[in-house]
């Protein structure tokens, strides 16, 4: 038994041991045990991944678990870089489980959700390590129905949450029946189930059977992954569920439909045609601008952070299909360049997304609300959220010296050398490539000085956030865990250049013997090199000698009340908020975002010219949703009332339509 | 760039200069900046053609031509387009259709379009300066957008005439010279149509005693 | 020798930096008819202010007091790095996109600090200088494109080696067309006029000014000078990388005293078509901002265009 295979099943184990606790316990233990239990079934999920990544192969085949075909599992580097991603995820969501579901017998406390928090993370490791379509069906399954009712998990509380679970299953939903036709029919075509059999059958499947499989693919792959315009479920389920679940959903989830895409697009059907993957950047680039402008002026923590996801993923969908276009037009340098920007800032978006969404569940259970307009001032009362959070923003910005400027700068040099015999396709795909990449990194820092900035300084702008208190150690442990693994990612990424390397070159994407130069603390790319270590070094220590410096050249630092204008001490009413902040920014994209605004004057009774009140009121809609989604629900919602009559309720006339589908199912398959 | 002769090199400043002055046109809302720039835009445009001229075995009439050219977009439409100008003093375009970050972006935009579209002719052309017809047709399609999305009827004629060097640029880069009738036709036109828009122009402000094009809808209403 | 070249070069840019600052505002002094105060009067400003002590807004917090230091820090490291006086600068720090990154952090520590204070003019600076720098973003790494192709490498050095072992390379229409929307950022990232104004004190205008309002004495000075570092580096990367004569590509003495006088002369004379132009121009409207950066953006995309166009 090598190491893959014991710590998977002792991950499989660890999980369904949670979820039996948190069945038979009460409320006082459930929460820590459950924590307990499934940070350690994600350690060693993580172990398994790393081990996988690093070249330790295995693979199970069970027929006897599933009728009909059977489980088959297997591991290789690409399933185990995606696995590590989770156990990871999984680690830290297990920690910061246990203070923040603490002893609470309702929300994330409750036992539905304790017991279904396990499973969840059982299935999303189930997914990466899937070797057989119905397989990857079934564990994909799973992920969606545990994380749909996790999701659910408050909708007692709030209608809000009940729309987030429609909305998710109806996406997802859509999606997995995608995948199913998609899968099936690829199975049928290639002669087999297995990936295997896949493989090597996928040469005799025709090029419009590959496109449409390929289609198929990516409205299920990219629909989980969040992208635009399958994107409308992941604002709200993210801002909805529970935060250790939004912390799992975006920071491991999501990336599961980067996964897929890459095993379906250049793994089973072998890189396909070039409009495939330029298709697939195209999807990533609309995704990352419009994700990012969003958050740009959303004033929801979660729903701001939700939309960063979409963000990222587009940027990592972005990097997979330039990898594709480079592999077709054969520039194998810049393909493996951009396989490895996409997949390290999935491994980055995976740390700081869920540092982020921690910091975020802590300030909302710490002070009831998500309104960064009426937050503020938690440095004084959260500091070790407040500084973890910031990092985490910083890290989400794309500067250095975070992990996100590692994978973004990464990412950048693969788009800047198309090389000089690139197709016209390329050569300008690139450079709107790069405008985009850039646009959305310049929006990003707005955004993240926005949630720091007005989320978390100067004074609260409430009573429950003066009032806030920090969180249980538990959850700012996993705070500084999620933490480390950015540190780790920012200063050490040469370590994952060899594994990314090896996927790329399983992907067929360059010959074997990596093309991203990388010792372990530089990473080298054709003439440029990035020092990730040097930066760090570089900004910390300049920081602390230019403050010492100056100490020591004079007195000691007063404090004083900021200059009122004379105008009586300043209140809270007076600082900008988030909306605020973001408003030059909207009026910028006042045509892309079109926010609706109301504004209602109330006159004094003495006077018309005498105001007594304004009331503003702002909504910024999702426009995307507003133009696709609603014309399409208004067209099913009639034709739904058009077919009325045939569902009369009567059970024989239903009956009876199951035995004309039948019957006909049959005829089919006689007459064939 | 290794290597590069000077000649080369002032033909590439000259082919960038033209994109330049294509975007300066539509950047800026004062109509009266409008004209220099035109004129650079010109002069580049002669530049070209005097540098093809020098390296062309035919030379007297390319020469020709390049002075036709140079005479006409230089000195002559500035000179007409001034008169133009001092009928409708310091105007601007306030409220352009597209609001003009949106038109940079458009231009840009239209530019990669080019530069798409330009890659079969610059396969099968046979002259070493087909590789720069990109810019020609960039200038035609910024020419379009700005006479389609611009009030004034000077911003109209702007358009046109960057339509026009569009063409002419497009014309000397693709095929390696321009017959010189074609070109003195070509010329005449443009000096035509200019003429008739100046008249145009000078009517519109005596009756509506401005230059916005919009006013026209009147006539029809 | 290399470290010890990379040092000085850092001294040598902060020593210069506050010079700069008052070539500008002699320069803009004399045009407007004034007699102006001395180049060197910014030095004195700064000696005075470094000796007193700061004072923090009652509200504020850590990141009030971290961010002149972070914005000093990233300005030096930048100073460092950047081959400004000669090539030779140490490998790999100096890829134009981690400078870009590098003074993109120094101006977010500030707009955190602005937001620290709590006070509405802390706030408006912070959002515009962050909304600005947003759309600066896209020209900056835009224009780093079209520059990289010509070298095909994003390192500054490589880049500024190239132009000046082969002069010719950098009369293209693409550097012509990058050096345009270059000098359009530079301005935005520096907060000059037309973008700020950076001797203004009315709040409607003010963007930089209004973020560092409540910092006083030694901050201040923390400030001040970081400020004017930066816009010698970017002067002086703008003077490099499409006039790179005179820069010292091997380390011996004569070629590097030649690089300093070219560099010195170089950045004085940017500085003062700088001040010239800032007399002759007006400040745009805030919102006439984002104009003004399309126009770069579309001027620094033409310019990847134009190399792969023009080569």
């Amino acid at each position: 038994m090598n190491v893959v295979a014991a710590s998977l099943s002792a991950a499989g184990g660890l999980a369904v041991a949670g979820a039996i606790s948190a069945v038979l316990f009460g409320r006082s233990v459930r929460a820590a045990l459950v924590g307990l239990l499934t940070a350690p079934a994600g350690a060693a999920a993580a172990v398994a991944g790393a081990a996988a990544a690093g070249g330790v192969s295995w693979s199970l085949a069970a027929p006897y678990l599933l009728p009909l075909t059977g489980v088959e599992l297997a591991v290789d580097p690409l399933s185990g870089w995606f696995l590590l991603l989770i156990g990871a995820v999984t680690a830290v969501t297990g920690v910061y489980t246990v203070g923040y579901a603490g002893r609470q017998g309702h929300g994330p406390g409750a036992r539905p959700s304790l017991v279904l928090l396990p499973l969840f993370a059982a299935s999303l490791m189930l997914v990466p390590v899937a070797a057989s379509v119905p397989t990857l069906l079934v564990g994909w399954e799973l992920m969606a129905v545990t994380s749909l009712l996790l999701v659910l998990t408050e909708h007692r509380h709030a209608p809000a949450v009940r729309d987030a679970g429609i909305w998710y299953a109806a996406l997802t939903q859509l999606g997995f029946v995608a995948l199913l036709i998609g899968l099936v029919w690829l199975a049928g075509t290639a002669g087999g189930p297995s990936f295997a059999a896949i493989r090597a059958g996928a040469r005799d499947v025709d090029a419009a059977t590959a496109s449409v499989v390929f289609l198929l693919g990516l409205i299920g792959f990219a629909g989980k992954a969040g992208a635009v315009p399958l994107h409308p479920w992941l604002p709200r389920a993210h801002a909805e569920s529970p935060s250790h679940v939004s912390a799992l959903m975006s920071a491991a989830m999501v990336k599961l439909g980067v996964y897929g895409l890459l095993r379906l697009g250049f793994d089973l059907l072998g890189g396909g045609a070039p409009w495939w993957w330029l298709l697939l950047a195209a999807v990533g680039a609309i995704s990352a601008l419009y994700g990012i402008t969003q958050a740009a002026v959303a004033r929801d923590i979660k729903r701001m952070l939700a939309f960063s996801t979409s963000e990222n993923v587009g940027l990592i969908l972005l990097g997979v299909g330039f990898a594709g276009m480079y592999a077709q037009a054969g520039n194998s340098t810049a393909a493996v360049l951009a396989l490895a920007a996409a997949l390290l800032h999935a491994a980055n978006h995976g740390a700081f997304k869920a540092l982020l969404f921690a910091g975020a569940g802590s300030v909302v259970r710490a002070t009831g609300t998500r309104d960064m307009d009426r937050l503020g001032g938690l440095v004084r009362t959260m500091p070790a959220t407040t500084v973890l959070f910031a990092g985490g923003a910083l890290a989400a910005a794309a500067l250095p010296p975070g992990n996100g400027f590692v994978s973004e700068w990464l990412l950048l040099q693969s788009l800047l050398h198309p090389g000089p015999d690139a197709g016209p396709m390329l050569t300008i795909a690139a450079p709107i490539a790069v405008a985009v990449v850039a646009a959305t990194a310049g929006i990003g820092v707005a955004t993240y000085v926005k949630a720091v900035g007005t989320g978390f300084l100067a004074r609260p702008r409430s009573d429950r956030a003066a009032t806030a208190r920090e969180s249980p150690p538990s959850m700012v442990v996993a705070m500084v865990l999620a933490g480390l693994a950015c540190v780790a990612l920012a200063v050490v990424p040469g370590l994952t250049i060899p594994v990314l390397s090896r996927i790329a070159g399983d992907l067929r994407l360059a010959p074997p013997g990596g093309t991203v130069a990388a010792s372990t603390f530089a990473l080298r790319v054709e003439a440029a090199t990035l020092w990730p270590l040097w930066t760090v070094v570089g900004i910390v220590a300049g920081t602390a000698a230019v403050a010492v410096a100056a100490r020591a050249l004079g007195r000691a630092r007063r404090r004083a009340p900021a200059w009122d204008c004379g105008g009586g001490p300043l209140t809270e009413r007076m600082e900008y908020t988030a909306t605020s902040f973001a408003e030059p920014l909207q009026r910028v994209f006042d045509n892309v975002l079109a926010p609706e605004r109301d504004v209602d004057v109330t006159h004094a009774d003495e006077s018309r010219y005498h105001v007594a009140a304004i009331r503003f009121h702002q909504r910024i809609p999702d426009r995307v949703e507003n133009r696709i989604y609603r014309p399409l629900v208004t067209a099913l919602r009639s034709l739904g009332e058009r077919v009325r009559p045939l569902a009369n309720g009567s059970v024989h006339r239903y009956l009876g339509y199951m035995l004309v589908a039948l019957l006909a199912v049959l005829v089919v398959g006689v007459l064939r | 760039m290794h290597g590069a002769t000077w000649v080369e090199q002032a033909f590439n400043l000259a082919c960038g200069l033209l994109l330049l002055t294509a975007v300066g046109a539509l950047w800026r809302r004062e109509t009266s900046a409008l004209i220099p720039i035109l004129t650079v835009q010109g002069g580049a445009l002669t530049a070209i053609a005097v540098m093809l001229a020098a390296g062309h075995p035919d030379g007297g009439q390319a020469v020709l031509v390049a002075v036709v050219v140079g005479l006409l977009k230089v000195v002559i439409i500035p000179l007409l387009l001034r008169r133009v100008h001092r009928l409708v003093r310091n105007a601007r375009e306030t409220r352009p259709l597209v609001n003009v970050a949106t038109s940079l972006l458009a231009a840009a935009g239209l530019c990669l379009l080019a530069y798409a579209a330009a890659r079969p002719l610059v396969a099968v052309a046979e002259s070493p300066t087909a590789r720069a017809t990109p810019v020609g047709l960039s200038l035609v399609l910024i020419g379009f957008f700005l006479a389609a999305t611009r009030h004034r009827a000077i911003s109209q004629i702007v358009g046109l005439l960057l339509i026009d060097n569009g063409i002419a640029a497009t014309a000397f880069l693709a095929t390696d010279g321009v017959p010189l009738i074609v070109e003195l036709g070509v010329c005449a036109d443009l000096v035509l149509a200019v003429l008739v828009l100046q008249v145009l122009t000078a009517r519109m402000v005596h009756t509506f005693g401005d230059g916005d094009l919009d006013d026209l809808r009147e006539l029809h209403d | 020798m290399t470290v010890l070249v990379a040092l000085g070069q850092a001294v040598l840019l902060a020593v210069l930096a506050p010079y700069v600052l008052g070539l500008t505002r002699a320069v803009r002094a004399r045009l407007e008819g004034r007699a102006g105060r001395r180049l060197g009067q910014p030095w004195r400003d700064l000696r005075k202010l470094l000796r007193k002590p700061p004072t923090s807004p009652s509200d504020a917090s850590l990141f009030f007091v971290a961010a002149p230091p972070v914005l000093l820090a990233t300005s030096l490291l930048v100073a460092v790095a950047a081959p400004f006086v000669a090539t030779t600068s140490l490998a790999g720090e100096a890829d134009l996109i981690v400078v870009v990154g590098l003074l993109l952090l120094g101006a977010v520590a500030l707009a955190l600090a602005g937001l620290d204070t709590g006070t509405a003019f802390g706030g408006m600076g912070a959002s515009r200088e962050m909304t600005i720098a947003a759309l600066v973003e896209p020209t900056l790494l835009l224009s780093v494109f079209a520059l990289s192709v010509r070298v095909g490498s994003t390192d500054l050095a490589a880049i500024v080696t190239a132009g000046a072992t082969d002069p010719a390379s950098v009369f293209t229409p693409a550097s012509a067309l990058a050096a345009a929307a270059l000098a359009i950022a530079t301005l935005a990232e520096c907060g000059r006029v037309p973008v700020d104004n950076p001797s203004t004190h009315l709040e409607l205008t003010m963007v930089h000014e209004a973020m560092v309002l409540e910092y006083s004495g030694r901050d201040l000075a923390l400030v001040e000078w970081a400020s004017a570092l930066r816009l010698t580096i970017l002067l002086g990367l703008l003077a490099n990388l499409f006039a790179p004569w005179g820069v010292a590509t091997h380390l011996t003495p004569v070629a590097l005293a030649i690089g300093t006088a070219a560099f010195i002369a170089k950045v004085g004379g940017l500085a003062a078509l700088l001040a010239a132009g800032e007399v002759l121009a007006a400040k745009l409207r805030l919102f006439r901002v984002p104009e003004l950066l399309a126009g770069s953006f579309a001027l620094a995309l033409l310019a990847v265009l134009a190399a792969a166009v023009l080569g």
